[in-house]
């Protein structure tokens, strides 16, 4: 395949639509943003109820277990739709996953990880065993992949703009979509289908006003059927006219149920939108707002940072109070966490509050064993 | 506690209202040493939790119901014996 190698610069995953069955190709590594995105696309496909899903893996070089995670997920709303879903050229690794995700779900108990079950033959810190495999990235790899979009909105980005590409083509009297955020105070355009869209946008915010503006601010629905007679937004709608949009929808999108930004969709046509392609934009917007709440998108950066100060402060005090037992008592940390538990189950009191104790009368503890050696 | 301990563990995190997230740094901050796509995977269950970690992961969900003003519904593996005795 003539393809770009850079896996960055290429797409993932493809969707087509071959009436009501859906094909989805992998290409690449399926890893990290890559199964985000192929996350999207399952989720998008499924929400157009197909009559079959086809998974084509002949492209397909590795596929992280989060990817997995995306594919089981997928099936089991395909299964409670009674949708089929077919993988069309596997290798005999993915094969090989597939059946042990398979046995996962029958007979989890009886699974041994052995080097056979490596998720993939090219990992360049492949280790053999998934759990090996996963094990190896430090904590801190997670608490960016917790905030991860937070932190690197460039996920969610790619996310969107797959979203935007197939709210597009699944609300039919739309010539573009667009989504706008708020982003630490500002609002912009996060994916936008082309050119004139990018600029329908920009000259919404320039001017200040518009539907997208309204909607992302005051979370709900802004629909200008006509552009002709429309008086709501004066200073935006000449521009938006001379552009040659005639008609504009924006949807509101939440992150956890706060306000965040908006999909927009625009039209050439006036009363170009039809109550069923308002309800194919309220579904998009419904899954756009689950990728921004998924990303946090609504939580500042300073709330975050706030929250693993603490975390890392419980844990360290943990820690502490695992060691103390590991020295009293002679056991392995397991067990020191274990004697925690009890002790937490014993008092009805939070392990952090125990473990915080265990430490300052311990600390009080050696510091009077340590005066009274030295009187 | 005997029946797909994972169906479990993932019912109760909904239950209580934590994201795959939140209920990862809860587990983190308890000393959990797995990562948050594996920790994924345990709930899923792709992964098979050891006994230790499905008591970190039931821990770390059992505080936030206590947090509720809950009991203690998740059981645990090794379970510590403490309450019932």
């Amino acid at each position: 395949m003539s393809m770009i190698n850079d896996s960055s610069l290429r797409r993932a995953v493809t969707t087509i639509f071959e009436g009501q069955d859906a094909v989805l190709s992998l290409h690449g590594r399926i890893e990290n943003a890559a199964a985000f995105e192929l996350g999207a696309h399952l989720e998008a496909a499924i929400d157009r109820h197909p009559n079959s899903m086809v998974l084509d893996f002949s492209d397909l070089d590795f596929m992280g277990a989060a990817g997995l995670i995306a594919v089981a997920n997928a099936e089991k709303r395909l299964t409670t739709l009674g949708t089929t879903l077919t993988v069309r050229a596997p290798s005999a690794l993915i094969n090989r996953l597939l059946s042990m995700m398979e046995g996962a779900e029958t007979a989890r108990s009886e699974r041994k990880r052995t080097p056979g079950d490596a998720l993939g033959p090219e990992d360049p810190d492949a280790t053999p065993g998934v759990s090996v495999r996963m094990r190896r990235s430090a904590a801190t790899d997670d608490l960016r992949r917790v905030t991860s979009m937070a932190a690197d909105p460039d996920v969610v980005d790619g996310a969107l703009r797959l979203l935007v590409d197939l709210a597009k083509s699944g609300v039919h009297g739309a010539d573009g979509a667009s989504v706008s955020l708020l982003r630490h105070g500002r609002i912009s355009t996060v994916a936008a289908s082309d050119q004139t869209i990018l600029a329908m946008d920009a000259n919404q915010y320039a001017a200040g006003e518009g539907p997208c503006i309204d909607a992302s601010m005051q979370g709900h629905w802004f629909h200008a059927e006509s552009l002709a007679t429309e008086t709501r937004w004066p200073a935006f709608t000449p521009l938006a006219r001379d552009l040659g949009i005639k008609a504009i929808m924006s949807t509101p999108l939440r992150a956890l149920d706060d306000p965040v930004g908006a999909l927009n969709f625009y039209s050439r046509d006036a009363l170009a939108f039809a109550t069923k392609d308002q309800e194919m934009a309220a579904l998009f917007a419904t899954r756009a707002s689950a990728i921004l709440s998924d990303a946090r998108a609504g939580v500042s950066d300073t709330q975050l940072a706030f929250r693993f100060q603490e975390s890392l402060r419980s844990r360290e005090v943990i820690s502490l109070a695992k060691g103390i037992i590991m020295e009293r008592e002679g056991v392995n940390e397991n067990d020191a966490f274990a004697a925690l538990l009890r002790m937490s189950l014993q008092h009805g009191a939070p392990l952090r509050g125990l473990a915080a104790e265990m430490v300052l009368t311990t600390h009080k503890r050696e510091g009077e064993r340590k005066r009274s050696r030295n009187e | 506690m005997n029946d797909s301990p994972h169906d479990v563990l993932d019912m109760y995190r909904q239950e209580a209202g934590l994201t795959h997230g939140e209920l990862w740094l809860r587990y983190f901050e308890l000393g959990g040493m797995s990562t948050a796509f594996e920790l994924e995977a345990f709930l899923f269950g792709v992964i098979a939790p050891s006994s230790h970690n499905h008591d970190v992961i039931a821990h770390a969900i059992n505080e936030r119901f206590s947090e509720l003003g809950g009991d203690h519904p998740v059981a645990y593996s090794t379970t510590p014996d403490a309450d019932e005795s």
